[in-house]
């Protein structure tokens, strides 16, 4: 089972996932999300599991549960979330980056140009 | 929503109090505590001859007891008949009736199992290359155990036990034997009770895990709690003195790196040691199994 990390719980790492098909939008804001069963059977793991990662994003308001239909985005869901997930990277991890590229004397300017030639095949 | 139901459960889907077998002098088992809340997929490891099948048998109505078990309220060993008909079990995947053919196996269990579906178990079968007219003799390993579990999928249980279900089973066979379960049976109302060796491959499908260790239950724990009491470091070699200090209940040195296993001991103290992860259930597994003091959590 490669699929999942061990340093995160599962649930987060499904989370991680949910919030990355919405970041990308292969589920846009008012479209249906897979149902709890169908991740459930996809990935192997816990039902349990499942609703406890879409049960995090039904509390900060980005997941609504309409019941005996699933799940959905809501509106303003990406909105939301680009805001969480900007202040969650500025605070966590670009630190620890920063450092990085101060320690290994890498140049900022040349890293952002080749970065963004990559990025374009990412989709 | 499922966790809703799962936390409000009333009654235990199965309660052992004091569960005790013995077989001429030797005991087998030595008094079991547990109870199991509905919606709940549990996996019961242990080594061979640790007590899981007289368990899994007590538990099915198979064999006589000591102490009190009641599955769906009801003493199962008195009442298996009636017990049946909301239990359904995989206890080896070759017990089916091998002279029948698959048409004339549902017909069968269409007259002795009153919460049989025929018409649930075809429909099964019509995503497999399992065919109505074939003789189960003729069917491969892996035909048989879609069939077994077209067979329980098909009766309406509150309690599907599997034990070993899919042993000798290839890999891409024993994926979709847990898809399928998952997919197309699990719901907030049925309980899983599996036994596997190959406990790596469905630890994530598990909500509680019992370890059973020659008669008795060591470990009984939701999959969350396990995550946040045990821990594993690999330890940098300058750390070890440290990391030893802090008491692990399992130490084992692979290619020259020392794993540390610990209980209950709080991660920030174990960060500055090396990489610190939640063992799989088979790492667990091997540290509980070698420790000298048993019952460490059961509830």
């Amino acid at each position: 089972m490669s699929q999942f990390h061990d340093q995160q719980p599962i649930f987060l790492q499904i989370r991680q996932r949910i919030i990355e098909m919405i970041l990308k939008r292969t589920a846009a804001e008012g479209d249906a999300l897979p149902s709890v069963r169908q991740i459930s059977a996809d990935l192997s793991v816990n039902p349990l599991t499942v609703t406890k990662a879409y049960q995090s994003l039904v509390d900060i308001g980005v997941v609504e549960s309409r019941r005996g239909m699933g799940m959905y985005v809501n509106q303003g869901a990406r909105d939301k979330l680009l805001a969480h997930e900007r202040e969650k990277f500025l605070a966590e991890e670009w630190p620890r980056i920063l450092n990085q590229i101060r320690a290994l004397e890498l140049d900022p300017a040349h890293l952002l140009n080749s970065g963004s030639d990559q990025g374009s095949d990412d989709e | 929503m499922m966790n809703d139901l799962a936390q409000t459960s009333s009654a235990p889907i199965i309660s052992a109090r004091g569960l005790r077998k013995r077989f001429g002098k030797s005991e087998i088992l030595h008094g079991l505590y547990f109870d199991i809340p509905p919606g709940r997929i549990y996996g019961l490891v242990g080594h061979n001859g640790a007590g899981k099948t007289t368990t899994l048998n007590a538990i099915l109505g198979l064999t006589s007891y000591e102490g009190t078990l009641r599955v769906l309220g009801e003493d199962p060993y008195a009442r298996r008949a009636s017990l049946m008909e909301n239990v359904a079990f995989i206890s080896d995947v070759a017990s089916l009736p091998r002279f029948l053919r698959v048409r004339e196996l549902f017909a069968l269990l269409s007259n002795i199992h009153p919460k049989f579906s025929p018409q649930k178990a075809r429909d099964f079968l019509a995503g497999t290359d399992v065919r109505m007219e074939a003789r189960i003799k003729n069917l491969s390993k892996g035909m048989i155990a879609q069939l077994h579990l077209a067979v329980v999928m098909a009766i309406d249980a509150k309690l599907l036990v599997l034990d070993e279900p899919t042993l000798g089973l290839d890999i891409t066979y024993r994926k979709r034997f847990y898809r399928r379960l998952l997919e197309d049976y699990m719901t907030e109302e049925r309980t899983l009770l599996i036994t596997t060796h190959q406990v790596d491959e469905i630890e994530f499908m598990l909500s509680d895990i019992m370890f059973i260790r020659e008669g008795d239950l060591i470990l009984h724990m939701q999959m969350e709690t396990v995550s946040t009491k045990f821990s594993q470091v690999l330890v940098d070699p300058a750390n070890l003195d440290a990391a030893m200090a802090l008491r692990p209940i399992f130490s084992e040195t692979r290619f020259g790196q020392t794993v540390c296993v610990y209980d209950g001991v709080d991660r920030a103290q174990l960060e500055p040691l090396g990489t610190v992860s939640t063992p799989t259930l088979s790492d667990l597994f091997v540290a509980l199994m070698e420790r000298p003091t048993a019952n460490p959590g059961a509830r």
